[in-house]
């Protein structure tokens, strides 16, 4: 018996269903070839549309609500409340276990619902556990490793996204409560941050080679987009200096940090770095977030020095996005640099709701008046300005 | 991305699926494949149109007494001409069908001209009172403008940009969010939103059956579906009251039937598109409007405490009725 729940055929049955299908577009499958594979990987488990297990998380949950109150009620709430919680873990986790092996249920919504409320019940169990066995500063302390070792074991058996978004979470809010117990350690908490995510960044690169990979690829994508936004906001600038003016509390106008010169550089190399590298390697995510990065690192600028007044930010940021998007669009009409602004064969195109997205953002007037103005609201001004 | 593929392909040629000969050539192409910006590209051009757009709307306001005001009105006509220009001359010759796209680049400036057209009109109000007290004259002016340029240019975002102007001179809004960011309209509105909502939506259906732009169909019905539905629902709560009189109610119910009526078209051009969104916004409406009617027939009859004491089990029956219909969305929309 392996210690992964679900068969692994599951996850590389999709991954090879998906393939085959983009490889069939590109012209690289023949249509028989592709039926071959897809009879010899058949994916025979329940995993319906993203609608369909939206809505049996939710009924799911509903059940599991009512079973609990019911339980409750049956038993006139005469039981500690432990009791009640460590009879709905052990009941969630058994029909979890047997909603894999006998139903075949792969990320349906149903052992979704089922691993997350087991979770959550652990996580009530474990803060009475805590109470109960020391108190002050540590019952936090205490909780977060008791979490974190239960949620590092559900993300080895299960490898679901969420869980793993989790245990990051914790592993990082263990991290921080640690280094908070010194001041020497809340110094040195960004530097500690850094560290981790790049710990994290190391050994997800490493991932790959490891024989389960495809089984827990999902899981990893998650962990690796998470990774690239801590290692980038624990040496952003704006989040160092209020998250130290937080710590200090006190409230007010925050301070200058220690070392801002190196926040400053790194606030503004990150992103670039981010765009740069996802660029070369073909690698959208680390191109995603280096945007992303980078809008946030413009926020962050206009946060502290109030450049220019926000219309004439967003005029000028509108035009420079547009130039360069344009002259982007003309120079890689053919590729150039193995970039292309030509469409993927394998991306579906969301044209439809993109036209419906420019309905629900643009400003019409609504029966103007004098003096009346319409088209505002882009004070914020987080937009381009192409400075750095 | 790269070990998954040769992890993928090294499976098949185990499993005598794949020759080693095709292998290579997919891990060829997968590696030297080049890069497609195209959607960043695209988002970035969305964002800096709305940023332009959005931001030339207040600065000509700021700027009004300035004397550099000349130069902003100056600099958002000429940049207005200039796209409209660009995007006239990669326009392709009319057809009812969908034209192929001919440049990315001349569909985000058409959007941006009629941005900008809006901003400029609302400039020429403000400033010389263009249209003086006629107000409605200042909407229905670019709504009309803007329908004969989604025809001509095969647009469909300058498409819901019209009509997003024909709902501001009803007074209505048909965002698609516009329930969490603005509210029910209210009750003065509603009829007016009904009625601009069943005119879209027959344009749409319009549009598909008589095949002159079928593709506009998506966004006539999107838009005009919500905006019906959002505003037949309206006058439904505000007639469906616990102490009103059965003349109320007998009209209530018929705008109960009104609303089941349209989710009924929405489900049929759902299932004739293969469309997951219109089967979902006609169960939605559908299951409040089912509900409601049956509220109203329990007050008609008299059995309104009845009815509510068996609420619980209704709840969970239909719960179980959407489940099973989830179960089998494919089969409804014939996608297996």
């Amino acid at each position: 018996m392996s210690f992964q729940a679900y068969p692994l055929a599951c996850a590389t049955d999709e991954a090879l269903r998906a393939a085959a299908a983009r490889w069939q577009r590109r012209g690289l499958l023949t249509p028989a070839q592709r039926a071959a594979i897809e009879a010899a990987h058949p994916g025979q488990y329940v995993r319906p549309g993203i609608w369909v297990r939206v809505a049996l998380l939710a009924v799911t949950l509903l059940g599991l609500g009512a079973g609990l109150v019911l339980a409750v009620l049956l038993t006139a709430g005469r039981l500690p409340a432990t009791v009640y919680g460590a009879l709905l873990l052990l009941g969630t986790v058994a029909a979890l276990e047997f909603a894999i092996k006998s139903s075949a249920h792969y990320r349906s919504g149903v052992d979704n619902a089922l691993l997350y409320v087991a979770i959550a019940t652990w996580g009530f169990l474990a803060n009475e556990i805590s109470e109960s066995l020391v108190a002050g500063p540590h019952v936090l302390t205490l909780w977060l490793v008791l979490m974190l070792v239960v949620l590092l074991a559900a993300l080895l058996r299960y490898a679901d996204p969420l869980v793993a978004a989790a245990s990051l979470g914790t592993a990082l809010w263990l991290l921080a409560t640690t280094l908070l117990y010194s001041a020497v350690g809340q110094l040195l908490l960004p530097f500690g941050l850094l560290a981790a995510a790049g710990a994290l960044l190391w050994a997800l690169g490493r991932l790959p080679a490891y024989a389960y990979y495809t089984y827990y690829r999902g899981a990893a994508l998650v962990l690796r987009a998470l990774g690239l936004a801590v290692l980038y906001l624990a040496g952003n600038y704006l989040m160092v200096r209020e998250g130290n003016a937080a710590l200090l509390g006190g409230g007010g106008v925050s301070g200058q940090v220690p070392l801002a010169a190196l926040f400053y550089v790194f606030t503004a190399v990150m992103p670039l770095l981010y765009i740069g590298l996802g660029l070369r390697r073909a690698d959208r995510l680390l191109l995603t977030v280096g945007l992303l990065a980078l809008a946030f690192s413009l926020y962050t600028l206009r946060y502290y020095h109030s450049l220019l007044p926000p219309e004439v930010a967003a005029t000028l940021g509108g035009l420079l996005l547009l130039a360069g998007a344009l002259g982007a669009l003309r120079y890689l009409r053919t590729p150039r640099h193995g970039l292309t602004s030509a469409a993927d064969a394998e991306a579906s195109p969301h044209f439809n709701l993109e036209n419906v997205i420019i309905a629900q953002t643009a400003h019409v007037p609504a029966a103007p008046e004098v003096g009346f103005e319409f088209g505002g609201g882009h004070s914020g001004g987080g937009g381009a300005e192409g400075r750095f | 991305m790269a070990t998954l593929t040769a992890r993928l392909l090294a499976q098949l040629q185990a499993e005598g699926l794949l020759p080693p000969a095709q292998a290579a050539a997919i891990a060829t192409d997968e590696r030297t494949r080049p890069f497609s910006l195209h959607y960043e590209l695209r988002a970035m051009l969305y964002l800096g149109i709305t940023l332009l757009a959005g931001g030339a709307g207040v600065l000509v306001y700021q700027h009004l007494d300035s004397i550099g005001h000349g130069v902003i009105i100056a600099g958002i006509s000429l940049l207005m001409s200039a796209s409209f220009a660009y995007a006239s001359r990669q326009r392709a010759p009319f057809s009812w069908g969908e034209v192929p796209r001919a440049s990315i680049a001349a569909d985000y400036l058409l959007v941006l001209s009629c941005l900008l057209f809006l901003v400029l009109e609302g400039y020429l109000q403000a400033q010389y009172g263009l249209f003086g007290q006629r107000y409605g004259l200042a909407t229905v002016l670019p709504a009309g403008l803007f329908f004969y340029l989604a025809y001509r240019f095969d647009h469909r975002g300058v498409l819901s940009l019209a009509i997003t102007t024909l709902a501001a001179w009803v007074g209505v809004s048909v965002a698609p969010l516009a329930l969490f960011t603005g509210g029910f309209p209210s009750e003065a509105l509603s009829g007016p939103g009904l009625l601009l909502g069943l005119a879209l939506l027959a344009a749409g259906l319009a549009a598909e059956l008589l095949r002159r732009k079928p593709h506009f169909a998506y966004t006539y019905l999107l838009l005009g579906g919500n905006v019906a539905l959002l505003a037949a629902l309206v006058r439904l709560f505000d007639a469906a009251g616990f102490d009103t009189g059965q003349p109320e109610l007998l009209r209530a119910l018929l705008v109960a039937l009104l609303v089941l009526g349209i989710c009924a078209g929405l489900v049929w051009y759902a299932r004739r598109a293969q469309s997951y969104i219109f089967l979902l916004l006609a169960v939605g409406y559908g299951y409040v409007a089912f509900t409601s009617s049956l509220v109203l027939l329990a007050e008609l009859v008299g059995i309104r405490e009845e009815f509510l004491q068996l609420g619980m089990l209704y709840f969970t029956l239909s719960l179980l009725g959407l489940l099973l219909l989830l179960f089998n969305i494919k089969k409804i929309l014939r996608l297996a």
